[in-house]
C-alpha cells in the first residue's frame, strides 16, 4: 500500500485528472445540476424573475472575479509562488499519492482559516459578503464572488508552499477545493447519513453557513471536511429552517452593485468612524466592531 | 475556544499532514531508483525482482551504453556535450564526459549525473534530467525514444518550456 501511495507519479496525468475533475465537472455536473434545480423551482412555482436576474448577476460577478484571478493567479503563482518555492521552502516533495492527498487536506485547512478570515475581519466581508448577499440558494450562487475573494487565497497557500509543495499541485488542490464546495450550495440534497455528515461538508452543513438566522452566523466554514469545524468550534448543524441572505439585505440584483456593495458599505463606515487607528481596526477588526464610544448601528451583515 | 487551542490544533494538523507527506517522501525510494546505498535498508524491496531481472537481461536495453553527443544552440552554450551512459543497477545514468565548442575544441566534462533512465524497454523509456538554470538545479522527467541504432530523442516538458534533444552515439 505505502508502496503504491509513494508510487512517483507523472505530472501529465495528474494534470488531466485536475483537468476532469475541477475543469471538465462544470459540463458534467454542475450545470446539468442547475438544469435540475431550475425545473425544481419550475414545479415549485419560485421560478420567477427575482431569481433569474440573480443568477445573471451571480454569472457576471464570476466574469468579474475571473478576470480578476487570472490576473492574479498568473502573478502569484508564475511569480510569488514559484520564488517561495525556490527560495523559502522545506525539501520539494515528489509527486505522488501521498503528496497529492496531504496537498488537498492541507489546501482545504487552508481554506477554512481563509474562509474564516473572510468573516471575522472586516476587508475580508467586504468582498465575501458578495457571495451571501443573495436570498436563494443554489449552486450559481457558488459562482457569485467579490471583487477581492481570490487574494487572501494567496496568503493562505503560500504556507503549504513553503511546507515542499509544488505550486501547481497547490493551486489545482485549491481549485479541487472549491468545485467540491460548488456542489455544496443546493437545496434540493437534505440530511446525509451520519457519517458522511460528520466529516464531510454537505449541503446541509452550508446551508447553515449561508444563514442569516442569528445563530448560524460565522458557522461551517469548511470546504471538503467539516471536522475542521468541530475540532476548532465554529461547527453549528441544520435545525432551524434556513433564511438565506444578509442582515443589512443588498435588495439589487444590478451585478455591479452585487460587486461591489461590500467595499462601498465598508467605505461608508471608514467615514463615520472618528480617527486614524480606528479607520485602521476598521479593515482589521470582525465587520462587526466598532469603536466604544461610538453609537453605531451594527455593521455586520452576516449571512 | 480559546486562541492558544485554536493555534495549537492547527500546528498539530499542519505537522501531521505535511509530517506524512516528508516521512513518506524521505522513506520512499528516489525517483523510483533504489541506490545502491539503499540497497541494504531493504525498506523498498521492488515486489517485482524477478520481471526487473528479466529485462535487465534483454540486450535491447543495453543499446544506451556508450557515448552519446548532443548538440546545443542556446544563449547560454553553443557547441556540443558528449554524455557517457552507464548501466548501475537497474538504471542508466548518463555523466558528462567531454564539451565541445563550435570550433570543435573540446575539454573534459566534471562527469557530472545529468540522466537517469529510469525504464527502457529497447523503444522508448522514461527518465530523470537534471538541468541547470539560473545557479538552480531543476529535476524535470523525460522521455526517451529510439530512433535508430546511433540516434534516439529525450523530449521534455517542464511547466510548457520544452525541448526535445536529439543525442547522437559517439
Amino acid at each position: 500500500m505505502l508502496e503504491l501511495l509513494s508510487k512517483k507519479l507523472d505530472w501529465v496525468d495528474v494534470q488531466y485528472w485536475f483537468h476532469i475533475v475541477n475543469d471538465l465537472s462544470l459540463f458534467y455536473i454542475i450545470l446539468p445540476f442547475f438544469t435540475l434545480e431550475l425545473i425544481r423551482y419550475a414545479y415549485l412555482k419560485r421560478l420567477n424573475k427575482d431569481l433569474i436576474l440573480d443568477t445573471i448577476a451571480n454569472g457576471i460577478t464570476f466574469g468579474a472575479f475571473f478576470v480578476i484571478e487570472i490576473i492574479l493567479g498568473l502573478l502569484a503563482v508564475t511569480k510569488i509562488y514559484f520564488w517561495i518555492y525556490q527560495n523559502f521552502s522545506l525539501p520539494h516533495l515528489e509527486l505522488n499519492w501521498i503528496t497529492i492527498i496531504t496537498c488537498i487536506l492541507l489546501a482545504d485547512f487552508a481554506y477554512y482559516w481563509e474562509h474564516r478570515m473572510m468573516h471575522r475581519v472586516g476587508i475580508g466581508w467586504a468582498t465575501h459578503t458578495v457571495h451571501h448577499s443573495s436570498t436563494h440558494f443554489n449552486i450559481s450562487v457558488a459562482y457569485r464572488f467579490g471583487p477581492m475573494d481570490g487574494i487572501s487565497a494567496i496568503l493562505f497557500s503560500l504556507p503549504i508552499v513553503m511546507l515542499g509543495f509544488d505550486p501547481l499541485l497547490v493551486l489545482l488542490s485549491e481549485i479541487f477545493v472549491l468545485t467540491f464546495q460548488a456542489l455544496l450550495h443546493t437545496e434540493i440534497i437534505g440530511k446525509l447519513t451520519k457519517p458522511v455528515e460528520f466529516i464531510f461538508n454537505t449541503p446541509s452543513h452550508h446551508r447553515v453557513h449561508h444563514g442569516s438566522n442569528r445563530q448560524y452566523w460565522d458557522k461551517n466554514y469548511a470546504g471538503i471536511l467539516i471536522i475542521w469545524d468541530r475540532m476548532l468550534g465554529t461547527f453549528e448543524p441544520e435545525e432551524e429552517e434556513v433564511r438565506y441572505g444578509i442582515s443589512e439585505p443588498l435588495q439589487s440584483n444590478n451585478p455591479i452593485k452585487v460587486f461591489l456593495h461590500g467595499i462601498f458599505r465598508l467605505f461608508r463606515k471608514l467615514k463615520k468612524v472618528d480617527g486614524f487607528k480606528n479607520k485602521l481596526l476598521v479593515f482589521i477588526k470582525p465587520p462587526d466592531w466598532m469603536p466604544q464610544n461610538q453609537d453605531m448601528v451594527n455593521a455586520k451583515s452576516n449571512g | 475556544m480559546k486562541n492558544s487551542t485554536l493555534v495549537f490544533r492547527s500546528l498539530a494538523i499542519l505537522i501531521i499532514l505535511a509530517g506524512t507527506a516528508h516521512l513518506v517522501s524521505y522513506a520512499s525510494p528516489k525517483h523510483g531508483i533504489i541506490q545502491d546505498s539503499e540497497v541494504s535498508a531493504d525498506a523498498y524491496s521492488n515486489p517485482k525482482p524477478s520481471q526487473e531481472k528479466t529485462s535487465n537481461e534483454v540486450p535491447e536495453t543495453d543499446y544506451l551504453e556508450g557515448n552519446w553527443k548532443v548538440n546545443y544552440s542556446t544563449e547560454a552554450f553553443k557547441g556540443a556535450v558528449v554524455y557517457s551512459i552507464k548501466k548501475e543497477g537497474e538504471a542508466f545514468h548518463a555523466y558528462t564526459y567531454q564539451y565541445q565548442d563550435e570550433q570543435g575544441n573540446s575539454e573534459e566534462a566534471d562527469g557530472a549525473k545529468t540522466l537517469t533512465i529510469k525504464s527502457f524497454d529497447g523503444t522508448t523509456g522514461k527518465g530523470m534530467y537534471t538541468m541547470k538554470y539560473e545557479q538552480e538545479e531543476y529535476e524535470i522527467d523525460c522521455v526517451i525514444k529510439r530512433v535508430d541504432d546511433n540516434t534516439f530523442t529525450l523530449s521534455y516538458d517542464y511547466y510548457g518550456y520544452s525541448d526535445v534533444e536529439t543525442w547522437k552515439r559517439q
